[in-house]
């Protein structure tokens, strides 16, 4: 480790690296351990539901080569339209992954795509906390570096998103984030151009993982600009914003998604605004070295004018002329937070997308979440260039995290590095042995802290040694005058409430972060027995199984990308939502009747249709509690047909029994729900058709499809899947073939042998072939 | 002087006459307007005032009585200061941005017309349309009786400006854009903290060393930290009551599932966190080569500060997570 010039012996510097060799080994090793509950728990599979695009994509990549990838088009979403997959992906994810499988098979490691794709984020957690202990590092002391590391390896909020089988961008992202920050720090302290180069391709390989790069490119221009403002340009600064920015911007625009929007889009104007800024500062710099004093001032002020001027005019007009484009909806509802609530119903319809309660920030941070306003306090206290990066992190992190639940991702670790600050500077006091030692970074209680961050991540097997340790020390000197009982009871304290955090953490991730959410598990009550429900892949295999290979599939956006992964077959709309009108069409098929939607599946070319219903089991993420946002999808486009308040009742409620309001009773995916559930008795005593999910009996109980038929509905009932039928088979009733038969009757003929054929007496007998002469 | 008695009586009798017959005109006139007079009164009133204020025979004249070919948007409220209807005042506002915004838009005509009904004017028409709530808002329709249907549903969809304009163009299909006159208040607010702040800078130009003073920056930089982990950012978008009442009269102030939180207790839980790093920055605090004695008093003021109010920031968690099974120090 580079740590050589502060230590003071040799013999101290192998035992610090060895520490923090062993810490970050620990970190790696526990946060890639506690991210596996749901491999051990379920099985080695992808989750959820962009993962699995992801891993399609990936498994395409592997099979066809890069070039084909570049160029795919995918004609089995969106049908009729389909998809350039190429050009709207981050291919960050599946070039790692790829390069990873890749390496394997040089290497003669047989490994599955799958595997590779399911283990990613729980290895990349480890380079994540790596990372994050340069970063803390560069930013106050080693010692803050390896609490933050331990932090983030096991912090709920990261593992929310880098479980094994999550395979998403923000797995491989936060690792890039943080990498990007800790080189540019880095830049900015040296003023190298090597760092700051090494930033900007790091933030290329940002670019090409996630689209949360725009923080990036948004958080180091303010950083630069609020240095500015303080009064701390230096070459430096110019050296490395200059070349970060220049590199970054032409790397940036290298991605086929990303291509022009760099210099186009207003998200980012801001860098740009303040690469001109900054040229222009130093410009002055300079002039204020060659010219006299009041030239100078004449020309600060009529240039300084003059640039305002330019500039604004120039942004203005550029945004009327359409050729820059104004702020996106998503990144506008950062700031206007009631907008996406108004204009934009598909974004405000993702829970992702939600505010942050205190509960959720207390769920994923626990005592971080206390803890980090005093890392910052100390940051404000005492700052210097690269303290003031990351107070500015800190703040616009947690107002992101405020405004959205998803955005969680980016606090998280802010907040660790922060904490570790704050909990290195507290034990710094109390492990102090004397106060000889006690200049803020010594390598003796960075050593310290190395142990008790040891005995952290084993869970508190070391707790006690940690003690006994101390113990030995009391009867050192204690200058400032706190006593060696008091010390060893607020380290004690310390260590139950890091204990707690790590408890903490093993239990959120276990409860809450480890379901694969494609297979569900439940608990039976009587005997503590582990169910599982493996109905949706019974579904998608029935579809790849038995339906023909180019059937089209209609379903709800969100099982998009799960029919195409797993039952590798045509879908209408995935989750992938950029087109709302696409959309808004199939949510109005699922809230017209059943009439008015088999106009809307034949002209979309519909042959199958797949409901997802949680009655019988109580699931509640079923089609019906997600129905009302498509019918709002549905009336924002199509205000005339599909009306919000038809689906409520006089009093405003959205029920399913017997007093629900008529259109939903008669909808489409009402009717596919709750076809024949009506015959189903639940248990012995209850009535029939009741739907656990809602708690009612259901109120059209009797009914028959006349343009559907059912094709399968798997177990548990979880997934209905409908066979949308040909005109020709309900426009005249087809008898099936055993009906065709006549069926034998006790009609016996009379016609016997002498009366086979009726008579006609006196019958005039025709000549044929001959015409009456006249 | 006789005769001059009988004129002025003739003259008198006349005047009486010539009275009554103004009055008995008057009346005919006000029970019976044809309908283009109406239309024509409508419009004239229209120019004055976007949203027509009617008592009760005015409502009964214009809404009630037929025949009509228009249509009429109602308001049905009560804003005298004594009726203590603070929504009542909202749901105006929101309503006279719709009728402004219709008066001054290309699709005005004499089609439809806002009004509004007073409690205080026209008791008798709540009596008549059987309502006991205020604000209500109803749709007249052109030909007919108004039915179930054309009553918005303001507990549902609200009263803001554009839901009415929603309502209005499903019943009637004229579709309103809704122009609102632009909010000053929020530039005006801004422009005075700015020339405050810059009034105060100017009148301490000289002694500006306030601002390179990292506590108060700090301070700023930690009061906005814990307002977000509060969240008082959902607060702002979502509005949740300050407490809850429970069902046996008693006031809650935790909201009890972890989906929801009151603002009482984002405050309280702001509370927590600031003593929280209040004691934690109190230890490390006390490691500053200080008096001894003092040193040990921040130290354990600090420990206290930081284990108590953390075990109850924990406890309260606890209480809203169903099954968390750790506490510390006390449930």
């Amino acid at each position: 480790m580079n740590r050589g010039s502060k230590i003071l012996n040799s013999k101290v510097a192998g035992y610090s690296s060895l520490i923090t060799f062993a810490v970050l080994l620990i970190a790696w090793i526990a946060g890639f351990s506690s991210r596996l509950f749901a491999v051990i728990r379920f099985e080695s599979i992808i989750h959820e539901f962009d993962p699995w695009f992801n891993y399609r994509a990936t498994a395409y990549m592997v099979q066809h080569g890069w070039y084909k990838f570049l160029n795919w088009f995918d004609e089995r979403a969106w049908y009729p339209l389909g998809r350039i997959v190429g050009g709207t992906v981050y291919p960050g994810l599946m070039i790692t992954s790829g390069g990873i499988h890749y390496v394997l098979h040089i290497l003669n490691i047989p490994v599955h795509i799958r595997d590779i794709c399911v283990f990613l984020a729980p290895v990349f957690s480890g380079l994540t906390s790596i990372s994050t202990y340069l970063l803390t590092k560069e930013l106050w002391s080693p010692g803050a570096g390896l609490f933050a590391a331990s932090f983030i390896a096991i912090v709920p909020g990261y593992i929310s998103r880098s479980v094994a089988g999550s395979y998403d961008n923000e797995g491989i992202a936060i690792f890039a984030l943080q990498f990007t920050y800790f080189l540019w720090v880095r830049s900015i302290k040296t003023g190298s151009v090597f760092w700051s180069a090494g930033a900007a391709i790091s933030y290329f390989y940002m670019v090409s993982a996630w689209g949360g790069y725009v923080f990036i490119i948004n958080l180091i221009p303010l950083h630069v600009f609020v240095l500015l403002i303080m009064g701390r340009y230096s070459p430096r600064l110019l050296t490395s914003y200059s070349t970060f920015y220049i590199l970054g911007l032409l790397f940036s625009m290298q991605i086929p998604f990303v291509g022009f929007q760099p210099i186009r889009t207003s998200e980012h104007m801001a860098a740009m605004g303040v690469f001109v800024l900054l040229m222009a500062v130093a410009t002055l710099r300079h002039l204020q070295t060659v010219l006299s004093r009041n030239e100078f001032k004449k020309l600060f002020i009529v240039g300084g004018l003059l640039a305002a001027v330019v500039v604004f005019v120039a942004v203005v007009v550029l945004t009327m002329m359409g050729v820059v484009a104004p702020w996106s909806g998503r990144f506008y509802s950062l700031w206007d937070t009631g907008y996406a609530k108004i204009h934009i119903p598909i974004i405000a319809s993702v829970s992702e997308h939600q505010p942050t309660t205190w509960f959720s920030f207390f769920f994923d941070l626990h005592i971080l979440v206390c803890a980090f306003p005093v890392g910052l306090w100390y940051c404000v206290k005492q700052v210097n260039d690269e303290r003031v990066f990351v107070i500015l992190y800190a703040i616009s992190a947690v107002y992101f995290a405020g405004v959205m639940v998803r955005l969680m991702l980016t606090l998280t670790p802010v907040v660790c590095m922060l904490a570790g600050v704050a909990f290195s500077g507290l034990l710094d006091v109390f492990l102090q042995e004397d106060s000889s030692k006690r200049l803020a970074n010594t390598v003796n209680s960075v050593q310290e802290i190395d142990d008790q961050e040891e005995s952290l991540e084993r869970k508190s097997l070391y707790d006690k040694a940690g003690k006994l340790r101390h113990r030995t020390k009391h009867d050192s000197t204690h200058e400032n005058g706190i006593s060696s009982n008091l010390k060893s009871i607020v380290i004690l304290a310390v260590l139950m409430i890091l204990m707690m955090f790590a408890v903490h953490c093993t239990w959120v991730t276990s409860n809450a972060y480890s379901s694969p959410s494609i297979v569900l598990a439940f608990h039976n009550s009587q005997d503590g027995s582990r169910n599982i429900l493996d109905d949706f892949r019974e579904a998608y295999y029935w579809l790849s199984q038995n339906t023909a290979d180019d059937a089209r599939i209609m379903s709800w956006w969100d099982y998009g990308y799960q029919i195409a992964g797993m039952a590798n077959r045509t879908t209408l709309v995935d989750n992938n939502t950029w087109n709302n009108s696409h959309i808004a069409l199939v949510g109005k098929a699922m809230s017209s009747t059943e009439e008015k939607s088999y106009e809307i599946m034949t002209s979309l070319d519909v042959d199958y249709v797949l409901v997802i219903f949680g009655g019988v089991i109580g699931y509640s993420g079923d089609d019906i509690n997600k129905f009302l946002w498509m019918v709002r999808i549905a009336e924002g486009e199509h205000p005339k047909d599909i009306k919000e308040s038809d689906f409520f009742t006089d009093r405003g409620e959205f029920r399913v029994d017997a007093e629900g309001a008529p259109a939903l009773l008669n909808c489409l995916m009402y009717k596919l729900s709750y076809y024949r559930f009506g015959e189903l008795k639940l248990d012995y005593r209850g009535p029939s058709g009741y739907d656990r999910t809602r708690n009612a009996v259901i109120g059209n109980k009797d009914f028959e499809l006349t343009y559907l038929e059912e094709a399968y509905t798997t177990e548990h009932w979880l997934v209905r899947i409908y066979r949308v039928k040909k005109p020709f088979e309900f426009n005249r009733p087809s008898l099936k073939a055993k009906d065709r038969l006549i069926p034998p009757t006790n009609f016996i003929s009379r016609k016997n042998l002498k009366r086979r054929k009726g008579l006609i007496r006196n019958r005039p007998i025709v000549v044929k072939g001959k015409r009456t002469l006249k | 002087m006789k005769l001059l008695h009988k004129t002025f009586l003739c003259a008198l009798i006349a005047l009486v006459g010539c009275l009554i017959f103004v009055a008995a005109q008057g009346k005919q006139q006000k029970t019976g307007l044809s309908l283009s007079e109406k239309v024509q009164n409508l419009v004239d009133m229209n120019m004055k005032k976007p949203l027509l204020r009617f008592n009760g025979p005015k409502f009964r004249e214009y809404v009630k009585n037929t025949p009509r070919n228009y249509s009429m948007i109602v308001m049905l409220t009560a804003l005298a200061p004594s009726r203590q209807c603070q929504i009542c005042r909202h749901a105006h506002d929101e309503f006279s941005i719709v009728a402004n915004s219709y008066r001054f838009s290309p699709i005005y005509s004499n089609k439809l017309f806002f009004a509004m009904v007073d409690f205080d004017d026209g008791s008798d028409v709540f009596q008549m349309l059987r309502l006991n709530t205020a604000p209500v808002f109803m749709h007249f329709p052109a030909k007919g009786k108004p039915k179930g249907a054309d009553t918005m549903d303001i507990h549902r969809v609200g009263f803001a400006a554009d839901s009415i304009a929603k309502f209005v163009a499903e019943r009637t299909d004229i579709t309103i854009r809704i122009f609102r006159p632009p909010n000053y208040s929020g530039t005006v607010a801004m422009i005075t903290l700015v020339a405050l702040v810059g009034s105060f800078l100017y009148i301490r130009r000289n002694n500006l060393e306030f601002l390179y003073n990292k506590n108060l920056w700090g301070a700023v930089a930690l009061f906005f930290c814990f307002a977000m982990i509060s969240g008082q950012m959902w607060n702002h978008i979502r509005g949740p009551p300050l407490v809850h009442k429970t069902q046996n009269g008693g006031v809650a102030y935790i909201h009890g599932s972890s989906q929801g939180q009151l603002v009482v207790e984002t405050y309280i839980v702001m509370f927590l966190n600031a003593m929280i790093v209040l004691g934690m920055i109190l230890l490390i605090e006390s490691g500053t080569p200080k008096a001894h004695n003092r040193n040990r008093m921040m130290a354990m003021a600090g420990l206290v500060l930081l284990t108590v109010f953390f075990s109850f920031l924990l406890s309260v968690f606890r209480s809203k997570a169903q099954g968390y099974p750790y506490s510390f120090l006390f449930k």
